[in-house]
């Protein structure tokens, strides 16, 4: 027996031996082993898989995995098909049909399949679902003026619930939906949205969690559970949740019945509640878990270990972070200079970028900055040209607009021409007292130094950057000049700062949602929702105006740029630094995965390889010159 | 008798509906603004916010609140919660959690009992000597150094010299070794020092030399005199101990992964979702009102001075 058994392993050995002999090349270095399983950590509890009112992005690391959409990106950033087999839209890009794949049906929490085959309807049920103010959706407002009659249906319902009388019962209004809004089920696989206005970019909406499908049977079987459990949802995607425990531990396991199931490299997605960073990090060391952020203090004891050369910076987001003015500001000196094309200048050149970048990322800062409104690296021509390369902005994105001397120069011109020769600004009244409660309050004197109210959080690293932020004025404005006054919140930033109005220089961040530069340009209009400065800006207006009604790619962001160069010209707002740059370590291979900016678009497993080894330093680079070498032959340049 | 008990509990029923009462009119003055991030706050106009609140359920009245709240609870229906565990049956999210922290304070109640009221004994028998130095300097210990530091030694190095899992999971016991050790290290020193304290008072008392006079042996005293007297302070907490079971321990569990209660209201009053923050406070102020209630009668079974009937009765 015993020398049976022996025999057989020799057999075996000798077997892979002759079997990886087969693979070709094969380097001296030990073999990689890969894991089957994603495991990893999660800080705070999930609290629902409701996929339309998630309570943050982070989630759709599990939605975009559980339910497919009509299309997804590959690891190219590109979108293909999903749940839509292929997909047409007509001459001005309004009408956008998409043709679904046959035979897919919802499974449930125990991997088999149900009864209810995925067709156009539940597209269009989906839609109603989140189109009823009732149903708590917050982040319909993203596509309420994108599809056909979204928001007059919305804004009915809504006035109904608030007791409003509009000649139609709640009842007709639903009953109504499809006549209404722009979606049809034009056959069970033939779906079709019609739109409020030429959308060429419609896709990158497509992504969001707001179109995936939702089963009406089964969603009246189970009522308000919807998403609260496991039993309580339906999946569709590459993987279903076979085990979910609150607040401690949720397992996603392979959908046999997915239509992609062959690029499901993972058998499972293990993800378990840790409660603080450290033992995030003490996992990933011991193995546990496939990856980890690092916080500064943590990167620090790392520092000249073997586990140094795993620690790489994630990449930035399409975030920006911005300085805006309040152009109607109670500080009567502040709000005459802040309408003076050069003393805005003078800010803009005098924030000096790279060193507000470093108190997040000492090490790389520059990496960091972001000088145009937009995020670079999201939105491409049809010849692969990067909307923030287009002229008028390409300067803005190259250039350090850090310029103290400038800076100095501008604030002698805005001086002559706020001031008389004693150096009392022109127009202010001395005397005037400020409420600025319960920020600040304080009295002016209608003399130079101009006072400058900067608010800001009241967070280590946001008064760290105030702090930086008063200091560079003070310094490459002249302290005669400029007066900056720090303020902080207490509690609410929305309720003391934003609703009175107590701030004359704030920082901000802006996400950016859909892959169009409209995305963000539209919110910053002299109406847009993101005007807190009300600034008055009819030029940018007309400019973004025009560039709306542009649907060639190349000449819409042509005309989009030269809409933001405005802006940037007449330093509106002053950019500085984007989303990101967080250190990890893992395990996951780069760039395996489908990439992506918008939605959940980069957020799915399909194609994961999870190393036993982390990833080094050295890989991470070779990997990302390979990809970067891919994706320009790709782009055909 | 019956008409002490029956005042008690009245006085008990008053407390919890004040408290409720008090609490549920406090969150409603809580700013709306609350349920929105700064970025949703912008994002959504005043239409689309108002939706959002209505669809909470938060933009009726505050007394078509109550109302709607009491008529469900009667019904035995403890509603949804708001933004916590969006939607999520109370119930639910209470029968999920409870479970993990009654497990863990109830092995940590039994442990601290059994290592503590005898290190207690031992301390006051051998007051001055060794094992009573020891036991204070362990109480000392305990007391003075931050738990937060001491939780994190037992988490870190106990489990890497005994070997033993730093994280807690249900189908693995082995793991429930450190939550349970750092549950008790606390209560232990409070036994301990209390019993030696009141059993040094106790022994002082002139009965007790009496009776030592008297020639009873030492043990005889002991149990029969000193323990029975000197344990009355401490059993009027035991039911309120045994009812606040439920409650768990922010630090550990959070420490240790433990999915229980720990924590659970802060949270919500934080995500400022006024259904569960009700069912909660209602909740823990009933145990500890109750837990005060049955104490006290308790005790009397326990305290041979009180007598709570009436000689007739």
């Amino acid at each position: 027996m015993k020398r049976k058994l022996a025999s057989l392993m020799v057999t075996i050995l000798l077997l892979s031996v002759v079997l990886s002999g087969c693979g070709g090349k094969t380097p001296a270095g030990p073999e990689v082993s890969y894991w089957d399983e994603y495991k990893s950590t999660f800080s705070s509890g999930i609290t629902t898989l409701n996929p339309f009112t998630l309570p943050g992005t982070s989630y759709y690391t599990f939605i975009a995995n559980i339910i497919d959409g009509l299309v997804e990106t590959d690891v190219y950033a590109r979108f293909v098909p999903a749940l839509a087999e292929r997909w047409e839209t007509n001459e001005d890009t309004t009408v956008w049909t998409f043709y679904l794949r046959k035979g897919q049906y919802w499974v449930d929490s125990t991997g088999n399949k149900t009864q209810w085959e995925i067709t156009a309807q539940d597209f269009v049920d989906s839609l109603k679902y989140v189109a009823d103010p009732a149903n708590g959706a917050k982040n319909v407002s993203t596509i309420l003026g994108v599809v056909k009659g979204l928001r007059a249906y919305y804004d009915d319902l809504a006035d109904i619930d608030e007791g409003i009388d509009i000649g139609k019962t709640r009842d007709e209004v639903v009953a109504a939906f499809e006549e209404t809004v722009g979606v049809k089920a034009l056959n069970d696989y033939t779906l079709q949205y019609t739109l409020s206005g030429p959308t060429p970019y419609f896709l990158s909406y497509a992504t969001l969690e707001l179109f995936l499908p939702i089963e009406k049977e089964f969603m009246e079987q189970v009522g308000e559970d919807f998403g609260t459990n496991k039993e309580s949802l339906l999946y569709c995607g590459g993987y279903y949740i076979s085990h979910w425990e609150r607040d401690k531990q949720i397992i996603m396991t392979k959908n046999e019945h997915y239509w992609d199931k062959d690029k499901i490299t993972l058998k499972s997605l293990n993800f378990e509640a840790v409660a603080d960073g450290i033992s995030s990090v003490e996992l990933f060391q011991r193995g546990q878990i496939a990856t980890t952020s690092l916080t500064s203090e943590e990167l620090a004891s790392i520092k000249s270990t073997e586990w140094e050369d795993y620690v790489y910076l994630s990449d930035k987001t399409l975030t920006t972070y911005w300085f805006t003015f309040n152009f109607k500001s109670k500080n009567p000196e502040f709000q005459t200079a802040i309408q003076n094309l050069n003393f805005r200048k003078a800010i803009y050149a005098a924030i000096d970028r790279v060193t507000l970048s470093a108190i997040w990322e000492p090490e790389n800062p520059e990496f960091f900055c972001r000088y145009t409104l937009l995020p670079e690296g999201c939105m491409f021509d049809e010849n692969g040209r990067d909307y923030t390369d287009y002229p008028g902005l390409i300067e803005y994105k190259n250039g350090n607009p850090f310029q103290p001397e400038k800076a100095r120069e501008y604030m002698e011109t805005a001086i002559a021409e706020l001031c008389d020769a004693e150096g009392n600004i022109k127009g202010v009244v001395p005397g005037t007292k400020v409420d600025m409660l319960p920020i600040e309050e304080f009295t002016v004197d209608g003399k130079l130094p101009i006072d400058i109210l900067y608010t800001s959080g009241s967070s280590e690293t946001e008064m760290k950057k105030a702090l930086l932020v008063k200091e560079m004025l003070t310094t490459y404005l002249g302290e005669e000049n400029v007066n900056v006054i720090l303020g902080f919140s207490r509690n609410s930033f929305t309720n003391e700062v934003w609703a009175l109005g107590n701030w004359d220089l704030v920082d901000d961040s802006y996400g950016f949602r859909f892959g169009d530069p409209s995305a963000n340009l539209n919110r910053i209009t002299t109406d847009g929702s993101l005007n807190d400065s009300q600034y008055e800006v009819p030029e940018f207006d007309a400019l973004v105006e025009k560039a709306n009604r542009i649907y060639t790619i190349n000449e819409r962001y042509a005309a989009f740029a030269e809409a933001e160069k405005w802006m940037l010209d007449n330093a509106m707002i002053i950019p500085y630094m984007t989303g990101g740059g967080s250190y990890r370590m893992t395990r996951v291979v780069p760039y395996t995965t489908p990439q992506g900016y918008f939605g959940m678009a980069g957020y799915k497993f399909k194609g994961a390889k999870i190393q036993d080894k982390p990833v080094t330093k050295e890989q991470h680079a070779q990997l990302k010159a390979e990809y970067e070498e891919a994706l320009r032959a790709l782009s055909g340049n | 008798m019956r008409r002490y008990y029956l005042s008690k509990l009245c006085q008990a029923l008053v407390t919890i509906s004040l408290v409720v009462l008090v609490v549920f009119a406090l969150l409603r003055f809580m700013p709306t603004t609350g349920y929105f991030s700064k970025e949703e706050y912008r994002e959504m106009d005043e239409v689309a916010r108002n939706a959002y609140l209505r669809s909470l359920g938060v933009l009726d009245p505050t007394l078509v609140q109550l109302k709607n709240f009491l008529a469900k609870l009667f019904r035995g229906d403890l509603g949804r919660s708001m933004t916590l565990y969006p939607k999520s049956r109370i119930q639910d999210i209470l029968r999920d959690k409870i479970k993990y922290s009654v497990m863990f304070n109830a092995f940590s109640w039994v442990v601290s009992a059994v290592i503590g009221m005898p290190l207690g004994i031992a301390m006051a028998k051998n007051k001055g000597g060794f094992v009573d130095s020891a036991g204070t300097a362990y109480v000392v210990a305990v007391r003075s150094i931050p738990s937060i530091i001491i939780h994190f030694f037992v988490q870190v190095y106990l489990s890497k010299w005994l070997g033993l899992p730093m994280l807690f999971k249900m189908n693995q016991p082995a793991s429930w070794i450190l939550p349970t050790i750092s549950l008790s290290l606390g209560s232990i020193a409070g036994y301990a020092i209390w019993l030696r304290r009141y059993i040094v008072d106790e022994e002082n008392k002139d009965y007790i030399k009496f009776a030592r006079v008297k020639g009873f042996s030492q043990n005889y005293i002991m149990v029969r005199h000193v323990f029975r007297n000197a344990i009355v302070p401490i059993a009027i907490n035991f039911p309120s101990d045994l009812l606040m079971l439920i409650s768990g321990s922010l630090v550990i569990e959070g420490l240790y992964s433990i999915p229980g209660m720990g924590g659970i209201l802060i949270k919500s009053i934080q995500a400022m979702d006024n259904n569960l923050v009700q069912i909660l406070v209602l909740l823990f102020s009933t145990l500890s009102v109750f837990g005060v209630f049955l104490g006290d009668i308790f005790v009397s079974f326990v305290d041979p001075r009180i007598k709570l009937q009436d000689k007739e009765d």
